[in-house]
Order: structure tokens, then sequence, then C-alpha cells
């Protein structure tokens, strides 16, 4: 259990763990799940803030509150309210939108950017599909294309009590307040991303099949000075599916800051 | 207890396909529709609807999207030509997907039209729509039943003003001149229905006083109707049968081994209709957080099932005649057996107002399809018309 704060009159549960550095870390629409290794992990050199989105674990998912932008009002609000300096922001999959989303307005609390399969922008044509339609595969299915080793990410949902599944499902709704329509994407958003005026640096598991290498190289051109770099045998989660190889990563960025 | 006919105008000649690829829905190629076959079924199936004036049934039409179960693709396309074909039969729309169409505004429009131009005989269904019409519609899931409330209040409105035009800037629908021509005959709207599960719905249902329908299981049934009545009671009112409905399939024969073999055919529709793939079938936000854990806890091998009277648990997609009709899911016999079965199941639901008769699967012959509404019309459904509350719920 994080602690919670209340910000612009969302009341939000945080994981903080650390010294160091800040690092807002933005999680995935698989939520947040503090308790697989990454977190300790990046926390050994930086002090790592991780919200719980609105609707996931136990942060609150107000009716007035349900997309994208209002999520990256709120997480500037929540930078400024910590008074976070210097900071990196990071983001994964549907966190990584949030985290670009924010940055294309304001980057005056961020030292860097660390994108790691973001979700959030469209490349292709009207008929191709950037991003796997996550929701119209069945969930061995889904595993198999978000994970280098399916067997590494499989949770026994039969063993959970009922309260983290009830948090599980109020989060997979929330997600889909988010990112149903347009699916995952905001149409306009890669049209400002040239406004990202700090360094940024995408990383990318090689066997995504949720968002293909190409996609992060459609990203990489869009911001200026971007860097790209791939993680073997991880899929669309580098940071759960390889630990160690992702704070390296993230340790080798935030030191050239 | 009025009967209301109706057919979903199946295209049951791609099922086997379906089956064999485990979907009939959403992700079932229309590659497999021979178009001169589905026209010439459509034609078939209103003629069936349009046998119900003579008979003296009500109608009911529905609708689903990107499916072999359903080739009704729209309400109020099915019902114009129904409307022009009748005189004194009502005309029942179970229903629009509200939360699932983009213009509610649109919505109001053409029930309005189709209220005119039956001479006042609509009766108009709002609902929320199955789980797998999602995708379709690319409708969010997420906050589907704030949309619905907003676009039934929206279309409401919109039926019953006349000093427009009217603006409207809402959550999820906003239009700056809402004024639609022309109104609806009946004032201040043409009868509303909703359709539902659970005792959530039985409450909100009471709460506007529409009347609630819901199909196919009886277990299912009765704590929504007692959700409805109770909550009625505590609003200063009492809801009799009138506000319940209930669908079932129904075969009625000269013999009941005929009747039997009729409505067996007519359950194909339903060893069917729910084989659809696993995406669709629990878009996140559609069910309840508490029926989610359920399934959660229950894990990925675990098929939804229904349970009989005695608590035993029913495979829609595998039942037979006798275990659908253990579930009062199918009812079916002689006139006299089919009147007995529901005589008794009125009494278990403490009086049920409605029939939505499902008299047509796919596989059932025009013939024997024929045959089942005139029969039904001529010798069961003028006894049920004298049926009202049940002694036991009316004291």
């Amino acid at each position: 259990m994080g602690r919670h704060i209340t910000v612009s009159g969302v009341a939000l549960e945080i994981e903080e763990k650390g010294q160091g550095r800040p690092l807002l870390f933005l999680h995935p629409g698989e939520g947040l799940q503090p308790d697989r290794p990454w977190l300790d992990r990046l926390a050994r050199h930086h002090r790592v803030i991780a919200p719980h989105h609105p609707g996931f674990g136990g942060s609150a998912l107000p009716d007035w509150l349900g997309t994208v932008d209002d999520l990256a009002y709120l997480y500037l609000d929540l930078a400024a309210a910590l008074k976070l300096e210097n900071a990196v922001l990071a983001g994964a999959c549907f966190g990584g939108w949030v985290a670009a989303e924010i940055a294309v307005r304001n980057t005056r609390r961020f030292a860097g950017l660390l994108l790691s399969a973001p979700l959030g922008i469209k490349v292709g044509g009207v008929t191709d599909r950037d991003i796997t339609d996550m929701h119209a595969i069945p969930r061995a299915d889904f595993m198999r294309l978000a994970w280098a080793d399916p067997a590494k990410g499989e949770i026994d949902y039969t063993q959970l009590p009922e309260t983290e599944l009830a948090a599980i499902a109020r989060g997979r709704e929330a997600l889909c307040v988010f990112g149903w329509k347009p699916y995952m994407h905001n149409p306009r958003l890669k049209r400002w991303l040239h406004r990202i005026d700090i360094p940024a640096h995408l990383l990318w598991g090689e066997q995504d099949g949720i968002v293909r290498l190409a996609y992060g190289e459609a990203w990489k051109a869009e911001i200026p000075g971007a860097t790209l770099e791939t993680i073997p045998a991880a899929g669309h989660y580098p940071h759960w599916e390889q630990p160690e190889a992702f704070d390296r990563a993230l340790l080798a960025f935030t030191q050239r800051l | 207890m009025r009967t209301w006919y109706f057919s979903e105008m199946a295209y049951h000649p791609a099922w086997e396909k379906g089956l064999a690829r485990g979907s009939l829905r959403v992700n079932f190629p229309n590659e497999i529709v021979d178009p001169r076959e589905a026209g010439a079924l459509l034609n078939r199936y209103l003629d069936e609807f349009a046998l119900c004036d003579e008979a003296g049934l009500d109608i009911m039409v529905n609708e689903h999207h990107s499916t072999a179960t359903c080739m009704t693709v729209s309400v109020p396309m099915a019902l114009a030509v129904i409307a022009r074909e009748t005189r004194t039969a009502r005309l029942l729309t179970l229903g629009n997907p509200i939360a699932n169409r983009p213009d509610p505004v649109r919505v109001a429009e053409e029930m309005a039209w189709l209220d005119c131009l039956s001479g006042g005989r609509l009766e108009m269904g709002l609902v929320k729509g199955a789980p797998y019409e999602i995708a379709p519609a690319n409708s969010n899931p997420g906050r589907l039943m704030r949309r619905y409330w907003e676009a039934h209040d929206l279309i409401l409105k919109a039926l019953s003003t006349h000093d427009g035009p009217f603006s409207w800037e809402g959550e999820f629908f906003q239009y700056r001149n809402v004024n639609i021509w022309p109104r609806p005959i009946q004032q201040p709207t043409p009868p509303v229905w909703m359709t539902g599960m659970s005792v959530e719905t039985g409450k909100l249902a009471a709460e506007k006083g529409h009347v609630v329908g819901t199909l196919l299981s009886g277990g299912l049934a009765k704590p929504m109707y007692d959700a409805y009545r109770k909550r009625a009671r505590e609003l200063g009112w009492e809801a009799g049968p009138d506000r319940m409905a209930y669908a079932a399939i129904v075969g009625v024969g000269t013999t009941r081994q005929e009747g039997l073999r009729r409505a067996d055919s007519i359950a194909d529709y339903v060893r069917t209709a729910p084989v659809v793939a696993e995406p669709f079938t629990n878009p996140p936000g559609y069910n309840s957080i508490a029926a989610n854990v359920a399934m959660l806890k229950a894990g990925p091998r675990a098929h939804r099932l229904v349970t009989d009277r005695d608590g035993q648990p029913i495979d829609h997609r595998t039942a037979t005649v006798q275990q659908f009709m253990d579930t009062d899911t199918v009812f079916a016999g002689t006139p006299d057996d089919v009147f007995a079965q529901l005589q008794a199941f009125n009494t278990r639901m403490g009086g049920v107002g409605h029939l939505l008769f499902f008299g047509q699967g796919g596989y059932l012959s025009h013939q024997d399809a024929r045959a089942n509404i005139t029969l039904f019309g001529k010798e069961v459904a003028p006894r049920l018309r004298e049926l009202g509350a049940p002694a036991e719920a009316a004291a």
C-alpha cells in the first residue's frame, strides 16, 4: 500500500521508494504492480514516485475526470505539489502516452523524458493498426504479444484477494475510459511532439508485439534529439521482464542529464 | 398476460461455420453471407411478423450487429415495414441500443416517425445492449450506463417537448437546437421499456415507472421483478404485472411432440447465440465490478451458466429442450401444456404481464413458424389475456 495524497481534488495512491534524483514513473495500462522487482531496482539510484492512475489501485476516478488531458494536468499538479525539480519523467505503455502529453505542455520540473514503448500517437494510414487491439484478442494472445516469455507475466487471478481483483477490474474500466476511442492514442499528439525541449530517450523491448520497433522509430523522428535503445528478451514491458537491463538503461540516461 | 411475437431474423445458413470457428459475432467475416439468400430470409421473416395481426398478437423487434444470429440491424427500419403490414398489433422496439447510438436525437426522431406512421401503436424500448455489441458500435464500455441515462433523458425530452428548440449540453451529448418533426401521437412519450438481469435494474426501472423485461432465465427474472415491486411500493405505488415482461422460446403444436419439436428447433438459436470470441464477451466496464471479481476468481476456463429451478447449472450451448424448460427458457407442448406452464410461471414470478414470444430461431421452417404463430394466437393468447396477477402476489 502506498501513501495517499489529494491533488486537484483527486485522491491518489502513490508508491514512493529510494533516494536521489526524483523519478516520476507513470505505469502501463496493466497497472502499477509495485510488488514486482522493478520498483526496488529503480529505487537503488532514484527517488521513485509512482502514482496509481485515477481508477487504478487505490486512486479515485472522479466523475469529472476522464481524458488523458486530465491526467497530464493532474500529474503536472502532482509534480508541483511535491516540489519536484530536475526530475526524470518516465512512462511505460499507456503511462508513456501520458508522459508525452505532459512533456508537450510543460517541462519546467523535468530534466529528461524516458518513454518505454509508449502508446499515444498515430503513425500509419487509416486501416493500419499501429497499436495492437488488446481488447479484441484473447488474453492468451495478448500475453504472447506483450511478453518475450509469457510465463514471466502470468498472474493467477484465482489466488488474489477480492479487494485486489476489484482494483484490477476498476483499472481495466479506467483504461477504457481514457483510451477506448480513438484507441490508445491522440490523433493530434504527434504534431506537438516537437515542443519537447528536454532530452528524451526511448526504450523498446525487442519482442514487443503490442507496439513494434517501427512505431518507436516514428516517435524518435518526431521528438527533437531523441534516442532509441532496444532491450533484448523483453516484450512490451521491459521494466517488468528485464528489470536489471531497464535499470541500467535508465541510469545511463539519467547520468547524462 | 399480453403476447408479443418476436424473431431475430437469423442467418442460420452460416451457423455451422460459425460454430466451427468458435464465434458467430464480430470477427465472423461476412463473406459467408449469400446476400440473395439473406434477402429471401428477411422477406420470409417479415411475412411471419405480418401474420401476427390476424393472430391477435403484438410484435417485438430487436437488433444486433455483425452477427449471423440476427439480421435486424435497425429496429426502426424493420418496424417501418411491419407497421405498414399490420393494422392493430402494438409494435415494440426492444430495443434501441441507446448507449451505443452516437445520436440520441436521431433515435427520438425515428421513434416519433414510427408512432405517427403506425397510428400510435409504438412501444419504445431503450436498452443497454449486449456486451458483444460494444465492438461493432465501437462505443466506450467505460461509463456505459452514464451514457445510457443521459441518452434516455435526452430522448424522452426530445419526444415530449413541443415548444422547442431546446439546447442540451451534457457530458456525452451536445445539441443547440433540438426540435423533432414530427412529434409522436402518444404523449408525453410512447410507453417506455427497459431490459435487465439484475436487482439494480429492477430498482432503477421502478423509479422511472418503465416496463422491465428480461430474457430466458426465470432464476434471474424473479429477483429483478421483486426489486421492482419493492421499490415501487417504497415510492408509493403498486407495480402490477403490466410492468413486467419476460422473453421465452415457445413451441406449440397440435400434439405435445410437435410443440416440443418446434421448441427444440427454435432453441438452436439459444445454443448458438452465446458463441462469440472471448474478448467481446466482457468489455471492461460493461459488467459490474462485483461480477468481474467473480469472473476473475472463477478463472478463464469457467463458463457462465444459468441454473434451473433446483439450482442445477445448465449450459445454454448444449442444453436439451427439457433442461431449457427447467430454466424457464422454453415453454412447449400442446396449447393446454403451454398455457399451464405459463400459468405456473406467472404464479412463481408474482405476475408477469408481457410474454415476449420467441417464435422463430432460424431453423424453424416457414410452415412451422406460421403454424406456431397461428395456433398460439388462437389457443393460448386469449387465455393468457385473462391471466392477471396471481392471488398470492396481489395479497
